[in-house]
């Protein structure tokens, strides 16, 4: 009997059985209904999420173009340095102190250390960050030995700009930096990434994208911590490389050597410029500006402070002199007045006017630097730089002539010598001064341009290609700074020949008249630059000139003790060398130096004597006996006599 | 003690241990995988495994032998044990993850709330087998099954294990829908239910627990935090697609992206390895093995059989269904096992005794 009810109640249950059996069905329908959503509908996008889980996009990047000077050393390379970078997330305060101590921290830099920690948004801490760049050997040897013990630590070497010559040369070089927000907007072609390196100045930033190559990238398969893993097989699938290409290498016109000698030249004056050119070829042999930066350090982590100094300083390291500032040429302005007056045939070689130390226009009086006598020719103007004998000239001649020929020898324009944002200089025209002046015109705006003295306003590259073309006949050439590109291994790519920018149009026997003039400013007793003759040296031919500073603002944070300084007239000298057979030219400012005879010439014929006087005994080749094929010099051939006769009398 | 006899071994349930060996077997394989890109040390976990499966199937073809009327009259015994082996954690068990939950044995651990929920199907069984009515219950009637379900609950909570205590609810209320409840106390449940459950929320619930409801709940707002391993075990299964990604090849728990594979995860591993194909036939095998546990019950002798048949198919069948909701990201991250699927001596043995009774209740439901 009790069987028999057993079996009757659990027969009752039966109902509640399949309502159960249901449940069951239902709730695995579900499971299942969610995997065909999953597996099947969803697929796509989950398999690209575990891909994406398992796939680091790694930057192999390129190495940077080598830049080499003319003669193959090497002025920008590359060396390994060693960046570290933390996870945030991972790090408890124990491994910092322990990384502090490694790093070997004063109490200031781990808390500088923390609070950059610290710092990093919540997204990115379970990310590498970058937060030592160019750690020491001493500082990678101790973090290598305990890097197990800091989690999340990653050592990466680096490629690092290196620049062995420092500041020489350092604005014509230029140096790097990490690219920001703005350079990623403003190059999208150029795919920069968060912190790649981009040039910032000079031809590092001109020729950045035959310097820079392209990166490569690596794809490794990694877990879940972004180590590294192979497939359990080994399978060579886990990793694909892009190869990066190297950057192109540079071979410059600059001559490290002439640098070199420019910077001992200058030796003693805080503040000033030089070029040289080849004339014959518009090369740029040396390109300096004083004071320079470092471009090692320009080109690390410069810190706020180091920078607000650098900018700071009243020398305005930060400013390339020869190209970007502008400055009034004074009386190294003469030879273009003269070769205006020649070239018109408005005055000629027996031209004489007298200097009483003045010219009087009208109730004004124009002043010269001292009384030269009654019978002043242009050759003596030009020796002695008689300002009188130009104000006269000017006012024959007039400001349009000036202003052509002006604008014939490419002032007014930039050179396109293509780095740190060259500047056009200014040469005012007679329409410019009519304006500015209320519809007037007066006769001192002619006189003062004559001497250089007016508003015209030339670089210093500028003024060198236009002694160049003096000195090479009239051949006006594009600066040109960078020779050639090489592929990494030396082979060459691209050869840049010497251009010409526009062959001006002097007749050979004035120019030959000026330059003999010119030689006279070195060479005679009584010329301007006599006393930075250097005896049984290379002939220099050159002009003098003493340019005066605007009465204006002093610059920024200087006494009132030191106006002095600034008050003080540019020195300028422009020449070239040998004087019979010109190779190089070269234009010398030095800011606030005084006379140019006394404090830019002496620079100008050591520099010329030391490129030139090793390889050239101080003797004199005769006129068709001259060597040299370029074009260029066969130009310069018409210069010759009067060079020659010029270098004959210092045989005497 | 009686020998399995001629009789018994033509009664034996060869679907009931085909299935089980089968999910078994998939179990250790896919363990292996599991833990293949794991550290050396947990790499041989599979091994282990098998010599739990192994005691566990020894422990089952135990309990299959004697005829289960023998443990109805131990069951009080068995319930006691639990209880008191529940208690022995607070005083034994050591701390992992922030929660007491083993006694420690030599080398191994013994989670004792694993095998309260065998302990207490038994005696939840016998209860109901001893007080016989088919009339509606009312909630009079409902003291003391629930104080039999209150005791251990109480304890697991306390360890605090959320899941395994749920657990225990959720076989309690399989069991009890067996029998009648009257309307008005059901209704009354369901209020009660309404009201306790803030006061739960807000009272009862560690930090970490109400996270993760929330991570559940906004699973797309906090991929990188709590909801990350839900997250990544989505992403492991819907990789997996049709066909999955081949034995040992799912990136996903080869990189190790999750979260414990070889415990609460494991269907994660499975799914991505064996795509849908696999997923769906591991589901129908334990909907099968569920569907023939109620079968079991249906048709066994008595009332205690019939019992304890429900709850051990309702054990599988919650287990199942929350673990592989939680990984599908159906259900919260709760710390439930997959049925002999999950690496676990106390669950795989704790399974492995409950199939052993329903082998019991299947072999002699001709038995009068």
């Amino acid at each position: 009997m009790t069987m028999l009810s057993v079996r009757r109640e659990v027969g009752e249950f039966r109902k509640r059985y399949k309502w159960m059996a249901l449940a069951v069905a239902v709730s695995m329908s579900a499971i299942v209904a969610r995997l065909v959503y999953l597996q099947l509908v969803d697929h796509e996008r989950w398999a690209e999420e575990a891909q994406d889980n398992i796939t680091k996009h790694v930057r192999l990047p390129a190495t940077r173009g080598l830049i080499r000077d003319t003669s193959g050393k090497v002025v920008a390379s590359n060396r390994a340095a060693t960046d570290v970078y933390l996870t945030p997330q991972l790090l408890d305060r124990e491994h910092v102190d322990l990384f502090a101590r490694l790093m070997g921290f004063e109490p200031q830099q781990t808390a500088d250390l923390l609070e950059r920690l610290g710092n990093v948004p919540e997204r990115r801490r379970s990310h590498l960050v970058k937060l030592y760049a160019d750690i020491s050997r001493e500082q990678l040897a101790a973090l290598e030995t305990h890097r197990r013990e800091i989690p999340g630590m990653r050592i990466l070497v680096v490629p690092k700009r290196t620049y062995p010559f420092a500041s020489l040369a350092a604005h014509a070089i230029g140096f790097l930096n990490e690219v920001n927000a703005e350079d990623i907007k403003r190059f999208p072609d150029r795919g920069y990434g968060a912190g790649e390196w981009i040039g910032r100045s000079g031809l590092e930033s001109a020729w950045e994208s035959y310097l820079r190559g392209h990166d490569g990238e690596l794809t490794v398969t990694v877990d879940v911590r972004g180590k590294h893993q192979d497939r359990s097989d080994g399978s060579p699938q886990s990793e694909q490389r892009r190869a990066p290409m190297p950057g192109r290498d540079l071979k410059l016109t600059l001559d490290m050597d002439m640098m070199r000698s420019v910077e001992r030249a200058f030796r003693g004056h805080p503040s000033g410029a030089a070029v040289v050119v080849d004339t014959r070829t518009g090369r740029v042999r040396a390109l300096f500006s004083k004071p320079a930066y470092d471009l090692n350090e320009m080109s690390g982590r410069l810190s706020a402070d180091r920078a607000a100094e650098i900018s700071a300083s009243p020398f305005r390291p930060l400013i390339d002199k020869t190209v970007y500032e502008t400055y009034f040429p004074g009386s190294t302005y003469k030879p273009i007045s003269a070769l205006a007056a020649l070239e018109d045939g408005i005055l000629n070689e027996s031209s004489r006017f007298e200097c009483p130390g003045y010219y009087e226009l009208g109730r004004r009086r124009f002043r010269c630097s001292h009384v030269h006598g009654d019978a002043v020719d242009m050759r003596k103007a030009v020796v002695q730089s008689c300002n009188t004998y130009f104000y006269r000239l000017a006012e024959l001649v007039g400001l349009d002539r000036l202003t052509k020929l002006s604008k014939d020898f490419g002032l007014g324009a930039v050179t396109g010598l293509g780095i740190n944002t060259e500047a056009a200089g200014f040469v005012p025209t007679r329409d410019w001064y009519t304006k500015r002046h209320g519809d007037q015109y007066w006769l001192g705006f002619t006189l003062n341009a004559a001497i250089g003295q007016g508003n015209t306003r030339v670089t210093l590259i500028q003024l060198a290609m236009v002694y160049a073309a003096i000195a090479n006949g009239g051949t006006l050439y594009v600066p040109q700074l960078v020779q050639a590109v090489e592929a990494p291994d030396g082979s060459m790519i691209e050869e840049f020949p010497p251009r010409v920018r526009r062959r001006v149009a002097v007749d050979p026997k004035y120019l030959a008249y000026v330059i003999d003039g010119m030689f006279g400013v070195v060479n005679d007793p009584n010329g301007t630059a006599f006393e930075a003759k250097i005896e049984g040296g290379v002939p220099v031919a050159g002009k003098t000139g003493t340019a005066q500073v605007s009465r204006g603002k002093l610059p920024g944070g200087v006494p009132a003790a030191n106006a002095w300084y600034y008050r003080r007239s540019h020195a300028w000298f422009a020449g070239f060398a040998p004087a019979d057979h010109p190779e190089l030219a070269v234009v010398v400012l030095v800011e606030h130096g005084g006379q140019g005879g006394k404090y830019a010439a002496p620079i100008a014929t050591r520099i010329l004597q030391e490129a030139l006087g090793g390889t050239r005994a101080p003797q004199i080749q005769t006129g068709a006996a001259a060597t040299g094929t370029s074009g260029a010099q066969v130009a310069s051939r018409s210069a010759l006599p009067a060079a020659a006769r010029a270098g004959a009398r210092v045989k005497d | 003690m009686a020998a399995l006899t001629r009789g018994m071994r033509d009664a034996f349930d060869w679907p009931l241990f085909v299935m089980v060996a089968t999910i078994a077997v998939l179990g250790v394989v896919n363990l292996y995988s599991a833990t293949s890109a794991m550290p050396v040390q947990l790499r041989d976990i599979y091994i282990q495994q098998i010599y739990w499966l192994s005691l566990g199937a020894g422990v089952a073809v135990l309990i299959a032998t004697v005829d289960y009327r023998y443990y109805e009259r131990y069951a009080w015994f068995a319930y006691g044990l639990g209880i008191i082996l529940l208690v022995l954690v607070f005083l034994l068990g050591r701390e992992v993850r922030g929660s007491q939950r083993w006694i420690p044995i030599g080398a191994f651990s013994l989670q004792p709330s694993e095998l309260m929920k065998v302990f207490f199907i038994v005696a939840l069984a016998k209860h109901l087998h001893d007080d016989p009515r088919t009339e509606g219950r009312t909630l009079k009637d409902l003291v003391i099954p629930g104080l039999i379900l209150a005791l251990p609950m109480a304890l697991i909570l306390a360890q605090p294990d959320l899941g395994t205590a749920l657990l225990l609810a959720a076989i309690f209320g399989t069991v009890m829908f067996l029998t009648h409840l009257k309307l008005r106390s059901f209704i009354t449940l369901v209020l009660a239910f309404v009201v306790s459950a803030p006061l739960t929320w807000r009272y009862l619930l560690k930090d970490y627990q109400r996270q993760r409801m929330t991570a559940f709940m906004d699973p797309e707002n906090d991929i990188l935090g709590t909801g990350w391993h839900a997250h990544q075990a989505k992403v492991a299964i819907g990789s997996g697609g049709l066909t999955g990604k081949g034995f040992l090849e799912g990136t996903q728990n080869q990189h190790r992206f999750l979260p414990d594979q070889h415990s609460d995860f494991p269907f994660s591993v499975w799914a991505e390895e064996h795509g849908f194909i696999g997923s769906v036939a591991l589901v129908l095998l334990y909907t099968t093995l569920i569907l023939w546990g109620l079968k079991i019950a249906s048709e066994a002798r008595d009332r205690f059989g019939a019992v304890v048949a429900v709850g051990v198919s309702g054990l599988i069948f919650w287990q199942a269904v929350i673990n592989l909701g939680m990984v599908c990201g159906l259900l919260p991250v709760v710390g439930i096992t997959l049925p002999l699927v999950s690496y676990g001596g106390s669950s795989v043995l704790t399974v492995l005794m409950g199939i052993g009774l329903l082998l019991n209740i299947s072999m002699r439901r001709f038995h009068f």
